[in-house]
Formats: C-alpha cells, sequence, structure tokens
C-alpha cells in the first residue's frame, strides 16, 4: 500500500529523555477507518507515540504523515488531528454544545453551519438533551461522548485516544467500548487507542500493536497477535501464557525428562537449540487416564496442585513432573513410597477449563493426571541461562 | 452541609466547641468591631451622619476608593501575568521570583512607604530624576498608588497562581490540537478557568488596600482634602480627638470590609459552579 493511501503513517519515531531512551525505531501504518491499538505496560513509551503524532511532543527521530502530509514540522494546533484525553478534557466553563462547537468556532466557519454541525454530532452521540449542560453536570460516559463529538465536529486526520477508558468503572468501561466501536464504523475515522488493558485491546482494535520498552514487538490483528506471539512478551503481555525452557531435537521440544511433538513449530530452528516453549492455559488439556484425544499433544504427567473456582471458567495449577526418567509412567511407586518429589522439584503450571469440561471429568488437589497441549509455540531463547528455568505470567485476573 | 456523625446521640463536642469558638473570637474582634459602632452611634443617627458628610471625610473616602480601585486593577493584571509565567515556565531564578513576589507580606507597611520615599522623594534615586522636570510622585495621589501596589502585590498573584498550577495541563493541549492558537487557548480557555481566582483576588486586594495605613501615611502627606484617604483622616480625627468624626468613618470601612468578604464567600460558589 502506498504511503498517500494510508490515514496516519509513522516512520522511525525516536525519543529519548536526557539519557533515558523512551522510543526506538516505532513504524507503523493507520488505513482510513482502521483502529489500531497500541498496547503496552505504563513506561512502555505508547503516552509518547500519541502525543507525538498529535504533535505535543517532538520526535528527536522519524516522520509523522497524515493523509500522505509530512506534518513531523508541524504545531498542533495545524495538524487537523483530534485527541480524547484520559480526563477528556472537556473545557469546564462552556456548554456541551460550546465545547463540541469550539473547534468550529477557531475556523471562523459561519454561525449557521456551526449551529448544524453541533445539531448533528449531538444526535449521533446521543446528548440532545443535555446539550446545555457543563461537563460537571455529565457523566463519565457522556463526558467521553461530548470529548468524542467535539473531536469529529473538524473532521479530524485521525483520532487519538490516550487510555480512553481508565477513569471509568468496569461496567460502564464495557459498554463504552462497543459503544465507541460502532461510532468509529458509523464515521469511518482512523482512530489510534492508547491501552495497558489486553482485553480492551483485543475488542478495540481491527490490528494490535504491542509496545515494550519503546520498540513495537508484534504488530497484527488481535487473533494473529494472541495466537501466534512472536516474542513472550507478546505472550505473557496479551492473555495468560505458560512458559516452559526447552531443546529442540529431531522434532520434538524436551523439557526435562518430558518431551511434546512440535514438527511445524520447530522447523526454523536447529536441533539443540535452546526455545521457550509457550501454550496459554485454555490450551492445557488434563486427563486422568493418560488417554489423549487427536488433536492434542502429550507433553508430561502432572499433579493437580489447586483448583479455582474463576466465575465463567475453572483455573487449575498443575505441577509437571519432569524428576527423573520413568518416574512419571509410574505413579504408583512414588505414592507407594510414601513421597512425592513433584511437588518440590516440579513446574508448575496453569491450566483452564470450561464449567463443561469441568463437570465431565472433576479434579481436585493430588489428582495425578496427564497433560496435553492443544496448541504451542517455540520461541527461540535469547535470554540468559541465570533466568528461571520457566515461569508463568499471569496477566488475566 | 453535614456534621460528622460518629458518635451516636447527643455530641457535646458541637455545641463545646461553636461556644468556644465565639468566646476566643469576642473579646479579639467581635467586641473591638462593636465597640465602633456603639462610639459611632453614641451621638445618635444625625450626628453620625453629619461626621459623614463632611467635605473632608467624604473625599477621605473617595479618594481611598478610588486610590484602591487602581492598585487592585494593577495587581490582578499583574497577578494574572506573573502566575502564568512562572507556572507554566521554567527557568533559572524561577523559585527566587516567587519568593520576592510573597516579600511584601512580611515587610512592615511603614518601612514600604520608607522605601519608597527613598526611591521616588525629591532626594531618591529616581525622584532625582523626576524633579528638575517640576515633576513629583511623592505626596500625591500617584504616591498612594504606588504604596498600595506594593503592600497588596502578593495577595491576587497568591490566590491566581495555584489554581494555574493545578489547572490541568490537557484542557490547553486539547485547545491546542481542536486548532487555538496560544492566545485563543488563553482567552477561551485559561483565562476563564481563573475567573473565580481573579474575582477572590480582586476582592482581596481592594479590601487590603482600602484599610492601608502604615505606607500611606509615609508617602502621602496626610494632607486633609487632598491627600488624606480614610484610615489617614480617622487617625487625624482620633488624634483631634473628635471620636465621633473617626468612628463614622470607620463603621463606614468596617461594614464596607463586611461587605467585601460576603460578596467574596458567597460569589466564590457560585462562581466555581458549573
Amino acid at each position: 500500500m502506498r504511503l498517500s493511501e494510508m490515514a496516519v503513517s509513522v516512520r522511525g519515531l525516536g525519543k529519548s529523555f536526557g539519557r533515558a531512551s523512551v522510543l526506538e525505531e516505532i513504524s507503523f501504518d493507520v488505513a482510513e477507518g482502521e483502529a489500531l491499538v497500541l498496547l503496552g505496560a505504563s513506561g512502555s513509551g505508547k503516552t509518547t507515540v500519541l502525543r507525538i503524532i498529535a504533535g505535543l511532543e517532538d520526535p528527536d527521530t522519524g516522520k509523522v504523515i497524515l493523509h500522505g502530509r509530512d506534518v513531523t514540522e508541524l504545531p498542533a494546533r495545524e495538524r487537523g488531528v483530534g485527541v480524547i484525553f484520559q480526563d477528556y478534557a472537556l473545557f469546564p466553563k462552556m456548554t456541551v454544545e460550546q465545547n463540541i462547537g469550539y473547534g468550529l468556532r477557531l475556523r471562523r466557519r459561519p454561525r449557521q453551519e456551526i449551529g448544524k454541525a453541533v445539531e448533528g454530532l449531538l444526535a449521533l452521540v446521543k446528548l440532545e438533551e443535555h446539550r446545555r449542560k457543563y461537563p460537571s453536570q455529565l457523566s463519565g460516559g457522556q463526558r467521553q461522548r461530548v470529548a468524542i463529538a467535539r473531536a469529529l465536529a473538524y473532521q479530524p486526520e485521525a483520532l487519538l485516544f490516550d487510555e480512553p477508558f481508565g477513569a471509568l468503572d468496569a461496567q460502564t468501561r464495557i459498554h463504552l467500548r462497543r459503544e465507541i466501536r460502532s461510532l468509529l464504523k458509523e464515521v469511518n475515522a482512523p482512530a489510534i487507542f492508547i491501552t495497558h488493558d489486553q482485553e480492551e485491546a483485543l475488542e478495540l482494535g481491527d490490528r494490535i500493536a504491542v509496545l515494550n520498552a519503546g520498540r513495537i514487538e508484534q504488530v497484527g490483528a488481535p487473533e494473529e497477535v494472541y495466537n501466534q506471539p512472536r516474542t513472550e512478551y507478546v505472550a505473557s503481555f496479551l492473555g495468560a501464557a505458560n512458559l516452559l525452557l526447552g531443546v529442540v531435537n529431531r522434532g520434538r521440544i524436551e523439557i526435562g525428562s518430558a518431551a511434546v511433538s512440535a514438527c511445524e513449530e520447530t522447523r526454523q530452528l536447529r536441533d539443540g537449540q535452546s526455545v521457550k516453549l509457550v501454550f496459554r492455559p485454555e490450551d492445557v488439556l488434563l486427563r486422568r487416564d493418560g488417554a489423549l484425544s487427536e488433536n492434542s499433544r502429550r507433553l508430561a504427567w502432572g499433579t493437580i496442585e489447586e483448583v479455582r473456582f474463576a466465575g465463567g471458567y475453572e483455573r487449575l495449577t498443575v505441577r509437571l513432573n519432569l524428576a527423573s526418567p520413568g518416574a512419571e509412567d509410574e505413579p504408583a511407586l512414588s505414592i507407594a513410597s510414601g513421597r512425592l518429589p513433584e511437588k518440590s522439584i516440579g513446574v508448575p503450571v496453569i491450566a483452564t477449563r470450561s464449567k463443561l469440561e469441568a463437570a465431565s471429568l472433576p479434579l481436585k488437589a493430588g489428582d495425578r493426571v496427564v497433560v496435553g497441549l492443544t496448541a504451542l509455540r517455540a520461541l527461540p531463547n535469547f535470554t540468559l541461562a541465570t533466568e528461571r528455568a520457566s515461569r508463568t505470567v499471569e496477566m488475566s485476573a | 452541609m453535614s456534621s460528622i456523625r460518629h458518635v451516636r446521640g447527643f455530641d457535646v463536642a458541637r455545641p463545646l466547641s461553636v461556644v468556644t469558638l465565639l468566646a476566643i473570637m469576642l473579646p479579639l474582634i467581635l467586641l473591638p468591631i462593636s465597640s465602633i459602632f456603639l462610639f459611632g452611634m453614641r451621638g445618635g443617627l444625625d450626628d453620625f451622619w453629619k461626621a459623614l458628610s463632611a467635605p473632608e471625610a467624604v473625599f477621605a473616602l473617595k479618594l481611598s476608593l478610588v486610590t484602591s480601585f487602581w492598585a487592585t486593577v494593577f495587581n490582578v493584571l499583574f497577578g494574572v501575568f506573573a502566575a502564568y509565567a512562572l507556572s507554566r515556565y521554567r527557568f533559572r531564578g524561577r523559585t527566587a521570583l516567587i519568593v520576592i513576589i510573597s516579600l511584601p507580606t512580611s515587610i512592615p507597611t511603614a518601612v514600604a512607604g520608607f522605601a519608597l520615599l527613598l526611591l521616588w522623594g525629591p532626594y531618591g534615586t529616581l525622584g532625582r530624576l523626576l524633579a528638575p522636570h517640576g515633576e513629583q510622585i511623592m505626596f500625591t495621589a500617584g504616591a498612594i498608588i504606588l504604596a498600595n501596589i506594593f503592600v497588596t502585590f502578593p495577595l491576587a498573584f497568591g490566590v491566581i497562581k495555584p489554581v494555574l498550577d493545578t489547572m490541568s495541563r490537557s484542557l490547553e493541549e486539547a485547545s491546542a490540537t481542536m486548532g487555538a492558537t496560544r492566545r485563543q487557548t488563553f482567552w477561551h480557555v485559561t483565562l476563564p478557568g481563573l475567573r473565580g481566582a481573579i474575582v477572590s483576588g480582586a476582592l482581596l486586594t481592594f479590601a487590603r488596600a482600602i484599610g492601608e495605613f502604615g505606607s500611606t501615611i509615609l508617602v502621602s502627606g496626610n494632607l486633609a482634602a487632598r491627600t488624606q484617604t480614610a484610615p489617614l483622616y480617622i487617625f487625624a480625627k482620633f488624634n483631634e480627638g473628635d471620636v465621633v468624626a473617626a468612628n463614622a468613618i470607620a463603621i463606614v470601612l468596617a461594614l464596607f470590609s463586611f461587605a467585601i468578604f460576603s460578596v467574596l464567600f458567597f460569589a466564590r460558589d457560585w462562581l466555581e459552579a458549573e
């Protein structure tokens, strides 16, 4: 796609404050009518990217291109982007109408035209009966709608949302998310969202860019980023992920005494290479008798350590038995000898099961199960050997 | 208004604290003020009115109003400007400037008047430059305004700056992204947000200026019907033994101050509303 067809193009943005580098080589595009989510933890630099696009901050290197026009050197007021600030930044001494019409009044549009445009926007965001109210008289959701209408009034090059739901409670949040999503489709405006909330990112974005320490780790459609994370960070930040350290050996990944076949996943890797085996809790299959279904791959024996009710699903901690070879197939032996070696030396993984699964095979702490995987990823391991052999990162609580 | 509610049944602390409050305020504030009214009215309303309508008294009140007004205008404009510059920009010596602006608060007002004399008097550093042209600032209404400005300098600034400091930066940024120049942002967004602080600052400055005595007595020359403000008139009449005349003006000033602070109290709620 040519640059000029893109609503927003960011090329090689770099920024440092003093000696600390905040952004490095940030590049991405947003197509007309597309919603891109910049997802990252606090301090990942996502807000700085937004401020640079809006013209509120200067980049050290790189370019910002809006609809084919290089605006890197232009001040904020000449860029024509609409920013929806985290606190909405509604002008407290102006009514809803005046707030929405502000951008047009600055552009010296005739009064009639402004009145008509404001009328249309009030209808769009369903605030007709609140037109004469002041921002302090509105609810959080209503304020946000004013902020969006105010930005839409002057037909912005793009809409930039800075943590738009940060100040709202969980209920309103979900409701507004859907509302904004359909509103954006209606006006077909390109949008960039900033958030640290993975659920929000999955729901709002046509595409997601995961930011970590000032770099983009992966850009892609929500399914792609979730199902095929390219880095450990992406895997663990977007959703929950289990990570196990292993070694590639002839189409298999060996983790201690256990091994899982992964011909497809290890095709790009050579034998003997250290890898991280990444799999999601919902991709873990548990069976009591060792008979796994066709579509799953056997990983190892394990012991249920904890079973927790988590609302719509059940969450289990399973300690894998990766001890001396052979022991895993002879559960009777360790029980007979009166000790449970895997308790202390095994590796815990998290599994989740639907209500249906949980009902068909009830499990409790202490049960021995065979652990299978329905999906997995193998990522080359570049981290130092000092890192712990495995770890579980739980982002969704 | 809701009172604290963590005690069951009758709470002794409430009547007790109100009574204590009044008991402390009575000898310190309430009785002195009421004695002004008692003494001022001793001769009846006729005497009070006669004292008030004496030409010199009328002049003194007018002079006080006019000089306080101009000092207020200047200090509010300056206060907005200084607060904006000092809260929006970071530069060397910024903290020093903030401290210096606040200095007049603790400088004795007589010292302020004295300092102005040293600078602007016929033999003062700047006064010497004016003297050959037959110009003279000291011992005129101009001198009273200068003294009032000096003494009330930190008041408006002190009210406006905290409001600017806490005003969300995103308001001004939002205005800029919507297409406003810096000037448009200031007029449409920043200034309206300061409305309450400006009114409060102006009233405080005016109230303080109208009662100013120490500095004006030094720089004005204290000439009856020419450079005598209301507080100076009171002092002069008191010295002459004309307590009724002194009290009449004192009552006016007291009522005036009462009015200003009532407005301040109610206007703030009204201005902050919305």
